[in-house]
This record gives structure tokens, sequence and C-alpha cells, in this order.
């Protein structure tokens, strides 16, 4: 009596068949993307792509400069960044009372976080590089990344001390210790592991933007490493991006775009799994 | 030390929580206060140690006093008052930290940084928590790695380890199994030798064993307030002969 | 007893400092709008001719001023005649350099070009219907032809204007309109294509999947949103780009379409993942019901929960429109960048972020140009602003239909 004869069960069975095909399918395009970039890259890495500046237009040679580049701007963003980003979700979590306040900043941070990496480009250019003249530089980059990346560490940092339990903090005060003692002996210690996934999350983010550093710090070539935070550098995503597209030969030029956009790729994988450890570790 | 109120009303918002409360208590003794759940003693109990201060829009009117001192008064310091003032919450709250270092957190935050002092203070008061044996070969282990009762008697140690003067308990062992609770009953019983204890219950044969005194709190009032024995065989209140005997609550 | 020991002022000095990095997203959103807006605005205050260049009429001549839009459909000789441009009836003379030099020989200029000066004063006196675009070096103090006032643009021709062409002479056009909508085809490009994926693979994750294979889909499609844009850019450079090319025998690949696909990629992972939010907040007992009546599962998902999450939806749609309105380098490398208004998906077109990228390196500081392009970036500040807002307001409230 019971046996689905009705034409409804079979509509279901063939819709949910559609749906877990695109999805297994949206899942296949990251196989794809990923898959295609490591067949095409792994040829190319070798110690000495690794290790050796571009040689011949960028046909030769390696991207060390790039490395080094996208290192010095991850370090200096997250230098700006991750202490303002973790002492604004300290302020919104733990000392703000004013709701109107705390919606107001919600608000904001979500807004800056959807506003796009060439919007923080233009102004990094107009007030890091023209008004408060450093130029193009390793500290204008940084400084732009940075603020590029604040919205995700707020927003991690906040999540990660509102799942702190407020036992804690009474125990604490119940002690006698002050806010700022529970805050940086207790709270922080036990939200750690959690606000270093903010942190990991935006390297990977960071290290990927190109937007922002075009007209702020990156450098077509520089045959020597930056020596001062006033020196332009290389990245490895503006590099991607011009080997890819404004070489004299394309060509010749493509297996170094391909070694660059895997290393680029094993960044940002390297980065997510880390940050997906450490918060099962919970 | 003792500990006055005078006229006491709270306020939550709009609500009245606490309806003009005065009552004494006397230095080294054990107070219990009982009633309803929302009848306001636990409420009543954190004016002492100011921990209603947390909560936004409240309101207080009257005066409390700890030795002798208004605590409500703009010279007082909220943390050095708690200092003297310790607490035992419902439910155990170590930190996540060794068991060392959660008695020895409140040295720490109070500035002690000799690590002889530190030692001696923690084995002292895990010994008056009665928990020394216990974890005396693992004091470098997790809190967390503790049975419930242990963690309440750890979270007792640490409130003791900053030498107050009072404390407070709020339902301590509400959250534990009969054995722990007789274990925290036995060391409540110690503990009056040195501080006063006052200690919220739901638990009324908990209130009879322990304390020497008992207010009965309802509806934000405090209705009687007597030696436990009187207010266990013969009550001054008829609300609370019926709450005693169980006739509603 | 109780007063004051510990030392307050670290506290309360530390506590300021934490106040103050708690409106820092505030403060950056407020410097982002000042910067742009000041930058931008300026446009339509600087001249559009070509710095150190003049344009000049004769004295009789009754046109008072040109529009950047005039002076270059003179120069294209699509304007002809004067009154077409208000003047009298009267054919236009233009009059270049290269003009001047075929009028006079090389004597009368003068070998270090000292009569120059003298002869451009003359050739505008001569020619009535003249109109001259010349170097100011060479505009004497008794230049004896009307000069006229330097071309600003109008917002409305800037936001109107058809032509996007900022290194012309004599007149730079800075016309939006074809970026605008270059931006608005690509984007809803990409909707549309991320559309039907996204809501299967949120209906998917949200409804159909066991726990453990949802646990392993997460993170994956998560990782979608984490590979940077300039990877998706080659990728589509290199992958899509040709496909496309030989898919519909175009001359090149590089098309709307390509960015469209790009993006599409690119916001599935922002669509999905509010979306699920949103679905997932279904109250169980409102399913159950549904169940309980004998819907199917799938007619309870789209009669209860897709209605139910429809205002989460929305706005993840809103949030997708928004990331790939902003996105920059994938478009950059993917859509050809022609400023030209788009016919079809299969045409070249360019984007606003992608003309900032491509155009801003190679601006004077402080010229037209570059004020055109930070105007630019002042409307996808406000796009986006917008965008996120109003996700904003739908997720908020449920019952908003």
């Amino acid at each position: 009596m019971f046996t689905s004869t009705s034409k409804k069960k079979s509509v279901q069975s063939i819709v949910f068949l559609l749906f877990r095909i695109m999805s297994y399918s949206v899942v296949a395009i990251l196989f794809l993307i990923i898959g295609f970039i490591v067949m095409r890259g792994i040829g190319v890495i070798s110690w000495d792509f690794l290790t050796k500046a571009p040689e011949d237009g960028m046909t030769k040679g390696g991207i060390f400069p790039a490395i080094v580049g996208t290192l010095y701007l991850v370090l200096g963003s997250m230098l700006v960044a991750f202490p303002i980003g973790v002492m604004s979700g300290i302020y919104i979590t733990e000392y703000a009372t004013n709701k109107q306040f705390v919606r107001v900043v919600r608000v904001m941070t979500n807004n800056l976080g959807g506003i796009p990496s060439i919007v923080f480009g233009l102004f990094g250019m107009s007030l890091f590089v023209h008004t408060l003249k450093f130029g193009d530089s390793l500290i204008a980059g940084s400084l732009t990344l940075g603020l590029l990346a604040l919205p995700l560490i707020i927003r991690v940092t906040e999540e990660a001390l509102k799942s702190i339990p407020d036992v804690y903090r009474h125990g604490s005060l119940a002690l006698g210790a002050t806010k700022l003692q529970t805050i940086i002996r207790v709270i922080l210690p036990a939200a750690f592991p959690n606000i270093m996934t903010g942190l990991i999350l935006s390297i990977g983010r960071v290290s990927g933007e190109t937007a922002p550093i075009l007209f702020t710090a990156a450098a077509y070539f520089l045959p020597h490493l930056p020596s001062s935070m006033f020196d332009q550098v290389m990245a490895l995503p503006y590099h991607l991006y011009v080997i890819a597209t404004s070489g004299t030969d394309l060509e010749a030029t493509r297996p170094m775009a391909y070694g660059t956009a895997l290393v680029l790729i094993v960044i940002v994988l390297v980065m997510n799994v880390l940050a997906n450890l450490l918060r099962k570790r919970r | 030390m003792k500990i006055n109120a005078k006229n006491v009303n709270f306020y939550y918002g709009d609500f009245h929580a606490l309806k003009n409360i005065s009552m004494d208590i006397e230095p080294n003794t054990v107070t219990a206060f009982i009633g309803p759940s929302g009848c306001g003693k636990s409420t009543f109990l954190r004016l002492f140690n100011r921990m209603n201060d947390l909560i936004d829009g409240i309101r207080l009117e009257g005066e409390c006093l700890v030795g002798g001192q208004n605590i409500y008064d703009k010279s007082v310091s909220v943390d050095e008052l708690r200092k003297a003032v310790g607490m035992v919450f419902q439910k155990p709250n170590p930190f996540p930290k060794s068991i060392f270092e959660n008695v020895a957190y409140g040295l720490r935050v109070n500035g002690v940084k000799d690590k002889k002092i530190i030692a001696e203070t923690v084995e002292k008061s895990l010994h008056q928590a009665a928990l020394w044996d216990e974890v005396k070969d693992k004091l470098k282990k997790s809190a967390f790695e503790l049975s419930g009762g242990q963690q309440q008697r750890l979270c007792i140690a640490r409130a003791l380890a900053i030498s107050p003067s009072i404390i407070l308990m709020d339902e301590p062992a509400s959250a534990l199994d009969p054995i722990s609770t007789s274990k925290i009953e036995e060391l409540i019983f110690e503990l009056k030798k040195v501080y006063t204890v006052v200690i919220v219950t739901h638990n009324m044969q908990q209130a009879a064993r322990v304390s020497d005194k008992t207010g009965f709190f309802m509806l934000g009032e405090l209705i009687e307030f007597n030696d436990t024995k009187k207010i266990f065989l013969n009550p001054d209140v008829e609300q609370t002969q019926n709450y005693i005997t169980g006739r509603f609550g | 007893m109780f007063n004051k020991k510990k030392n307050r002022f670290l506290e309360t000095l530390i506590e300021w400092i934490f106040r103050f990095s708690g409106s820092i997203t505030t403060l950056v959103i407020l410097l982002i709008s000042i910067f742009l807006f000041t930058e931008g605005w300026g446009l339509f205050h600087s001249s559009t001719i070509e710095k150190g260049y003049v344009l000049c009429v004769n004295q009789e001549n009754k046109v008072a001023n040109l529009s950047p839009k005039q002076v270059k459909e003179i120069y294209d000789g699509n304007i002809t005649n004067w009154k077409e441009v208000g003047g009298s009836d009267a054919p236009i003379e233009i009059l270049r350099m290269d003009d001047i030099a075929s009028l006079y020989t090389e004597e009368e200029i003068g070998s270090n070009f000292e009569h120059l000066p003298a002869k451009l004063s003359e050739a505008m006196v001569q020619r009535k219907n003249a109109i001259g675009f010349f170097p100011q070096q060479f505009i004497g103090k008794d230049f004896k032809g009307r000069i006229l006032p330097p071309e600003t643009i109008s917002p409305s021709e800037y936001f109107g204007g058809k032509e996007w062409f900022p290194t012309a002479t004599p007149a730079a056009q800075f016309g939006v309109l074809p970026l605008i909508l270059g931006t608005l085809w690509v984007s809803i490009g990409a909707i549309l294509l991320a559309l039907p994926f996204g809501m299967a693979v949120s209906i998917y994750l949200a409804e159909i999947a066991g726990n453990r294979v949802r646990k392993i889909l997460k993170p994956l499609i998560e990782l979608l949103a984490g590979i940077p844009s300039v990877v998706y850019g080659f990728f589509g450079l290199v992958v899509i780009v040709p496909f496309i090319r030989n898919l519909f025998n175009l001359p090149v690949g590089e098309t709307a379409l390509a960015g469209s696909i790009v993006l599409a990629i690119m916001a599935l992972p922002t669509i999905i993942t509010v979306a699920e939010d949103a679905m997932r907040t279904t109250p169980v007992a409102m399913k159950e019901s549904s169940l309980a009546l004998g819907a199917t599962h799938w007619q309870t998902i789209y009669r209860v929960v897709i209605p139910y999450a429809s205002s989460g939806i929305m706005a993840a749609i809103v949030l997708g429109i928004g990331r790939a309105v902003g996105e920059t380098m994938a478009v950059l490398m993917v859509t050809g960048n022609a400023a030209v208004i788009p016919h079809s998906f299969t045409d070249p077109v360019r984007t606003i972020p992608a003309t900032i990228a491509a155009e801003l390196g190679e601006t004077a500081i402080g010229s037209a140009q570059y004020q055109a392009l930070f105007m630019l970036g002042a409307i996808l500040f406000l796009l986006t602003l917008v965008l996120s807002i109003w996700a904003e307001i739908i997720r908020k409230d449920p019952k908003v239909q």
C-alpha cells in the first residue's frame, strides 16, 4: 500500500540526481583548475626556479625575487593588520557596550570586506604613495594589503572570542583580575588557535592579491632584492600577471607562468589546510 | 569581615529584582540563602562582589557594606574588592590552564612574582580545599582532566589562594554528585574558621547542614532571616514554614 | 580598604587603543570615500585638452566654447559646419601644426621657429572659419586669434558619454557608459551562469547530502574562493579563451563570455555559502509538517525551504553580483578590454575595474585621465557599498519577499 508508485517520487530522484551531479561538477572545476596548473607547472619547479632571478626577458631563470617580495608583503601587511584587527575584535566583543556602535562597526567591517581590491589599490596609491610620499614601495603595498586583510581578521577574532564561555570571564574577574588582565591571561590564550586561523587565512588571501599592489608596490623586474621599506618589490601574483599577458615572447614565458601559478596555488592550499587543521583542534 | 545591606533595592531595567532588603552578616559564620528560582537570592549574593556590574541596565538603591565600607562608593576599586570577596560559581569553571596555574592565577594578576611564595600558596590553598592529595602529582596537567567535584574544589582553592575574607558560593554543589557534594559541605564547615561564607543553595537540607543563619527569599523580598535552626524548626513567618515544608516552590 | 591601588593609567590607555582599533574599519571606509571622491571630482574642473596645447578660433567666430565631445567630432570630421555647434553657417577649417607647416615656408617660420607665433596669429586672423590646435609655447602675447576656454567635462557627459578615449587629441573622451555596460554585461552573465549551479549546490549541501559528504564538499568549495584571482585569470587565458575562440570560431577568444565564465566560478563560493546558510535556518518543524502532509522531500524543498530562505537567496545573489562587479585581475586578463558598448557576449568588453588596472599605471598624477580613473574607483566603491548594504538589509529581514 505504501510503495511509491507516484510520479512525485521519480521526479524527486531525477532532480536530486541532477543536483548531485551539479555539485560534484563544481568540485570538479576546482580539481580541474588545480590539476591543470599542477600538471603544467610541476615540470618547471626546480631548485633553480625557486632560488634564481628571472633571466632573458623572463623566459629563463626563476622567481626568487618575487617569492621574497611576496614574503615581505605578507609579513608587512600582517604586522599592520593582525594587531589592529585582533584589538578591534577585542574591543567589539569585550569592551563595547553601546549596541548601536557595535552595529555600525559590524556593518562597516562587512562593507570594507566587500570593497573590491582595486579600490584598495587606488586608495593606497592616493594616501600612501602620494599623500604620505612613501612612493611605490614595500611599505605602501604592505599598508594597502593590511587594510584589505582587516575585515577577515576582525571577523575571525570576534567569532573566536565569542566562542569563549562567559564563565571564564566571570571566574577571572571574581579573583580580582582587571578586565585587561582577564583578556590577556585567560580569554586570548583560550581563543588563540581560532584567532590563528584568521591570520593564516589572511596570509593566503594577501599573498594572492594583485590589484592592491599594482600601483603601490609591485615592480615588473628588479635585478636585486629590496633593501629597505621604501624599495619597490616584485611579487608572485603580479609576476604571474605580467608574464602571462605582456611578455615579448608569450610562448617562451608560458612555462615560467605555469610554475609561478603553481607556487601561488601551493601557498593558498597550504594555508587553507593549516587553517582547517587548527580549527578542528578545538 | 562583616557584611551589611541597608535598604537595598535593585533593578534590571524595569524589573524590580530586590525589594528593600536589609541584612547583617557576622564574620566567621556561614549564611545560607534559600528560596524558589528567580527569587533574587543569587542577585543579592552577587551584589557583594559587584558581579552584577557586568550586566547592562542595572540600578541599585541603598547601601552594601563590606567590612564597614560602602562598596558602591566611587573610590572603591572593583578588583580590590573582589580580591577580598572571593566567589565560587554554580558550575565549576576552571580556566583552560594547568591545575597549578589555575590556583596561581589570582596571585599572578595581583602582582605576586616570587615563585616560592606562589608555589607555597598554591599548595596551602589546595590543602585547604582538601584537594592536595588528589592532585599533587599532576599539578602540570590540565584542570579539565579532573572530575566535576575536583574541579569545583579547585575553583575553591583558586578563590582561597588570594586570601579573601569572604567567600561567596553560588549553588556550588548543584552540578555535582552526592559524594562530591558532601565533600564540599565538609569543606564549607572547615572554611568557617577563617572566612565568612555566604552560600546560595537550592537544596534546603544543605542549608540546614552547613549554615549558621539562613535567609529565605521570595519574589525579590527577604521574607525571613534567622538562625538556621529556628528557620527549619520554627520559623517566624508562615510563608517560610510553607516553603520549608514543601507546600510551594 | 578597597581603594584603587593598581596602575589605572595603563589600563585606560590600552582601552583607548582598543577603542581606536574598533573604529578602524569605519575610519578606513570614510578615508577611502574622501580620497576617491576628492581625486575623482577634480575631473569636472580640469581641462581635457592635452596639456600644453590650446584650441583657438577667429576673433569673429560666435562660438563661445566647445565641449570635448564637439571637439572630437570636429577633428574626426563628423562635424563640418560651425552651425552644428551654434555658430554661423560656414564650413569648419581645421588647422593642425602640420597644416601650418604646409601653409608657410621654412624661412617664413624661421629656423628656430622664431616667427611661428606671428604666423599662427596671422593664420587665425586670415581664416574666419578656422579652428586651430597649437602648442601653448608658440602662442605669443600679441596672438590675434581667440583662445577657447579650457574644455572641462560635465558629470552628465561623463556618465552619459559613449566614448572612452582617454588619450585622444585634441580632446580626451571620458564617457563611462561603455565601461559601466561592460561591467554589467560581464557580471550579469556571470550570475546567470552561476545561479543554477549555486542553487543546486546549496540545496544539495543543505538538504540532500549526508553529513559526511557535506564535510568534504564544503571546505573544497571554500577553497575555490581562496584561489587568487590572477590564477583564475591565467587559467581563463590559457584554457577558456582558446576554447571560446574555437567554439564560436571567433578572431579572438577574449570576450564578455570568457569573463562571465571565470567570474561565475569565482562568485560561486559566495553564493553557495550564503544561500546554504539561509536554507539551514528553515525551522525543522516547518519541514516536518510539510513531510507529514505527504509531500515528498523535493516538494518540501521547493515549497517550504526555498520560499523560507528566499531573502537569504536574494542576498546571496546580490553579494555574488558585488563580488563579480569588483573583480579586477581575472577580468582584465580574459575580456579583451575593448572600450566599446558591447552588443553580444562574444564581443570583447572592458569593465570598470579592468580599466583602472590597465590605465592608472600610465597616467600622470593629477591629469584628467588620472582623475577620471579615480572617479571610476569612486563609482565602483559606491556600487559595491550599495550592494553589500542591500544584501545586509534583505538578509536581516526574513519577511522581505
